[in-house]
């Protein structure tokens, strides 16, 4: 009894601070603004600034992955199509390749295309995306290629928010359930518009 | 049993029963295959195939590998999470057991189709044949869907 009182106060207090919560994990404390020099889908050079004004989704990948990238980005189309239409017009997603030598922006295009209007890939520099990823404090990491070169890229699985002046907000996993982060990027859309 | 030797279904099944124990291990047409479906972008990415199989013979039957005359190589590999990052690994083989129902699914274990050797796109079939250790090959026709429709 004493400990759900405790609870309830503790909710109380954390609503009275004004203190954002999301329902997915929180970002803003653990994770700088975004800041980045690359190059985007139509080979010009950008700068992270180039993005404020929308809600912005970042996922680092790379093409050559069948399965975990594709589905990640196609299930978070799906959960951009719950919403409506003017509040997915406030939100543009970075698909940003850790994987530059393969994927050019004629490659990152292509692919992004696939997933949605909102869906914008970025490649660059190796040096400009480590500076990035230290910077995130995200890692990834190229496995030793096979007899035909190919190789696998392990990579951070996570999509990032950050609102519409680039400050850092949240994270979404595989692990939370869509509606979370639907209502999460709504939450955010809506409170800065 | 004794009383109807003459018994023609019990016969027959009794006949059936021996093919299968003489048959030693699961042959192909003991894997049933369901579902079966490549994840493909426009462009020159590699794919995805994911199925449920079904082993409904008495013996373990073993995947070893797949091929197809679309792709120029095609992997068993398997998609795992691990303090937030995405890892793929191939696997030379998989084993499923006598009875066993094993699924191919997005983030799992998938066939990775790589240099596809023709134009694909949704709606198109690519014939693939499963490689059993032991086994007839199992052709199975793969329907070319998008990733969003899984």
């Amino acid at each position: 009894m004493v400990k759900r009182v405790f609870i309830v106060l503790a909710s109380l207090w954390l609503v009275g601070c004004g203190e954002r919560s999301w329902r997915t994990a929180e970002t803003h404390e653990i994770m700088p603004p975004l800041d980045f020099s690359l190059i985007d889908e139509d080979g010009q050079s950008v700068e992270a600034e180039d993005y404020q004004g929308k809600v912005t989704l970042v996922y680092f990948g790379y093409t050559y992955c069948p399965d975990v990238c594709p589905i990640t980005l196609a299930r978070l189309s799906g959960t951009l199509n719950r919403l409506d239409d003017d509040v997915r017009d406030d939100i543009q997603v970075l698909f940003i390749s850790v994987d530059p030598k393969r994927d050019t922006a004629e490659v990152v295009k292509r692919y992004t295309n696939a997933f949605g209007s909102e869906f914008i890939g970025i490649t660059g520099d190796l040096a400009e995306i480590d500076a990035l990823t230290n910077r995130m404090r995200v890692t990834y990491e190229y496995e030793e290629p096979n007899q035909r070169g190919d190789y696998i890229v392990t990579h951070t699985s996570a999509v990032f928010a950050f609102d519409r002046e680039g400050e850092a907000q949240f994270l979404v996993r595989d692990s939370h359930p869509i509606s979370d982060a639907v209502a999460d990027i709504k939450r955010l859309v809506a409170e800065e518009s | 049993m004794l009383r109807h030797p003459f018994n023609a279904p019990r016969l027959l099944a009794g006949g059936m029963l021996l093919m299968l124990i003489t048959a030693g291990h699961a042959s192909g047409q003991d894997v049933q295959i369901s579902d079966a479906r490549l994840s493909l972008l426009p462009g020159e990415q590699p794919g995805a195939g994911y199925f449920q199989l079904h082993n409904t013979g008495d013996e373990a039957a073993v995947l070893v590998g797949a091929q197809s005359d679309a792709f120029e190589e095609v992997e068993i590999h398997v998609s795992s999470e691990e303090n937030g990052m995405a890892h793929m690994h191939a696997l030379e083989q998989l084993e499923i057991e006598a009875g066993e129902r094993f699924e191919f699914a997005p983030k799992g274990h998938h066939l990775m189709f790589i240099g596809r050797k023709q134009t694909l796109s949704e709606g198109d079939d690519v014939e693939v044949l499963l490689e059993f250790d032991d086994a007839q090959p199992l052709p199975v026709t793969f329907d070319v869907v998008s990733p969003a429709s899984l």
